[in-house]
């Protein structure tokens, strides 16, 4: 499903102006990041895709919807959101519960449900957890199941709130793992992410926001090689890129692979 | 999201100025005087001629004023008018309502009561206006308050706009789970438990969160505390003091003295 934004502006009621123009297409089953510093705009952009905000001026479509013409809980059907905290939507008393709540709501019958949670528990290594007291999980879990109850909603399109702060090397693994399966399934991925190097890792575009406009949007490998434009928005391109360039490659790296790949062209020629 | 920690307005007053505790007396003798005043116009006076140029003096008096008709009118005025037509007891009808008949000593009396309520709510408010709670629980501490009781009073008002604003995000994520909030009342009455259940779950883990926080702090340290910020306290309120008690004291015994 193509999102398509345009000349999007947004002003919260106490004055701030949050977004100044933000156009931007999205691709059917694209994988985009979006970076920039605190209070450039990139939640506030996220949140007019699922309609909690509704633009001041400018458009968004999601598919054939006009964002403004839906409520929240109709678009929920095509796209999914991902709160940054968990224990702002958790209220059941077990999490396979808490995970077929959104399936629910989008009126999909039982059997569909089932299928639904018990996949979008597989996806998020929960399944032997399903019975459990989500508040009796660790905060690392909890975000597995806030994950899983979008996941389940089985939207085209899937927002990730800044996914992985406070998580843990293992945990992290896991969410770039569900956006791997997500992406081999044709979902589009949009990320809000202070992580660099997740950000680096997992996905094929970036967006740079700052100060509620677009700064930088291409390739991954594109934008993070663009250290000068980066710093303006206080963000740091990942250490191997900034490696890479101080080495002198000519081409900017995001990764090991990527790295090791031209240090040993380099070595043997 | 509320700008507001409470009903504080900071603004340039010799009323701002005076400290808290002579805020709090003030408003204990208006209640004084209001409880044990004899006349049936009692309370309605004291707020023409004393809240009303309190909150002049402040220059709160619109803030004042809207406080008055948005919250408390609509309370006082709910009890006059229920009190005025169930209550039974007086002689002269005045007027007939179907079966209920509204007497005028039933109206008299309610208006004593709505009256004194309006005037109690209200000073406190002037006072609330007036005394950024901090500082009067600081002053308090310092004269003798337990600072847990302190505690209890300032850590609520600063959590109800907390949890005010963490309720919208709680909205805001159901809705995006597909929650329709917008639809009839009685489906609503089931939507309750998404919604305050993470509220009320949150909300206790805070709490432990904060009790810890605190104690890192030394809360229950028994050494003698010194207060970073001093509030003032003038000879011009120890003067007022000393004359709102010498009033009420008179009140008190005029009214108590067997005549």
């Amino acid at each position: 499903m193509k999102i398509e934004i345009s000349k999007l502006e947004f002003t919260y009621p106490g004055g701030v102006q949050a977004l100044r123009g933000v156009s931007l297409e999205i691709e059917p089953g694209e994988q985009v990041a979006i970076v920039g510093q605190n209070g450039a705009g990139k939640t506030t952009l996220a949140k007019h895709l699922n309609g909690l905000l509704k633009p001041t001026s400018g458009s968004i479509h999601i598919g054939d919807w006009d964002t403004r013409e839906q409520s929240v809980s109709k678009l929920a059907q095509r796209v999914g959101y991902v709160f940054q905290n968990p224990d702002e939507q958790l209220f059941s008393k077990d999490v396979g519960t808490e995970v077929a709540f959104g399936p629910r709501n989008l009126g999909f019958s039982g059997e569909q449900v089932q299928g639904l949670v018990n996949d979008a528990l597989m996806l998020t290594e929960l399944s032997d957890k399903t019975d459990t007291n989500p508040y009796d999980l660790s905060p690392t879990w909890r975000k597995m199941v806030a994950i899983a109850s979008v996941i389940a909603m089985d939207t085209e399109i899937v927002i990730f709130d800044e996914p992985t702060t406070g998580q843990d090397a293992a945990n992290i693994a896991r969410i770039a793992n569900v956006i791997k399966v997500l992406r081999e399934r044709g979902k589009t991925v949009i990320t809000i992410t202070h992580d660099i190097d997740f950000c680096a890792e997992n996905f094929e575009r970036v967006i740079a926001m700052s100060q509620g406009k677009i700064l930088l949007d291409g390739k991954a490998n594109d934008v993070l090689g663009e250290e000068e434009i980066l710093a303006t928005t206080y963000v740091d391109p990942p250490q191997l890129t900034r490696l890479g360039k101080r080495l002198g490659f000519k081409e900017t790296v995001r990764n090991e692979k990527e790295f090791l790949a031209i240090l040993t062209k380099q070595g043997h020629g | 999201m509320p700008d507001r920690l409470s009903f504080y307005l900071k603004k340039n007053s010799i009323i701002h100025a005076l400290n808290p505790f002579t805020k709090l007396t003030l408003v204990f003798a208006i209640v004084t005087y209001g409880l044990i005043g004899a006349g049936f116009w009692t309370a309605t006076i004291l707020v023409c001629l004393a809240l009303l140029p309190l909150a002049f003096t402040a220059r709160l008096l619109k803030e004042y004023l809207g406080v008055a008709v948005k919250l408390i009118l609509p309370t006082a005025g709910f009890m006059f008018v229920m009190q005025s037509i169930f209550i039974p007891g007086g002689t002269t009808e005045i007027f007939r309502l179907g079966s209920i008949s509204i007497e005028l000593e039933t109206v008299q009396r309610s208006y004593l009561i709505a009256s004194r309520i309006f005037l109690f709510i209200s000073a406190f408010a002037l006072l609330l206006l007036t005394t950024h709670p901090s500082e009067l629980m600081t002053n308090l501490t310092q004269r003798g308050l337990p600072p847990q009781f302190a505690y209890v009073i300032i850590s609520t008002l600063q959590i109800i706009p907390q949890m005010q604003a963490k309720s919208l995000t709680i909205i805001a994520a159901q809705r995006s789970r597909g929650l329709d909030t917008e639809s009839s009342f009685i489906k609503r009455i089931g939507l309750l438990v998404p919604l305050v259940g993470p509220l009320v779950f949150g909300s206790l883990v805070e709490v432990e969160e904060r009790a810890i926080a605190i104690e890192a702090r030394g809360f229950t340290s028994t050494h003698k505390k010194t207060y970073l910020h001093e509030v003032p306290d003038t000879n011009l309120d120890r003067a007022i003091r000393t004359i709102l008690i010498a009033l009420i004291i008179v009140a008190v015994v005029w009214r108590v003295w067997p005549s």
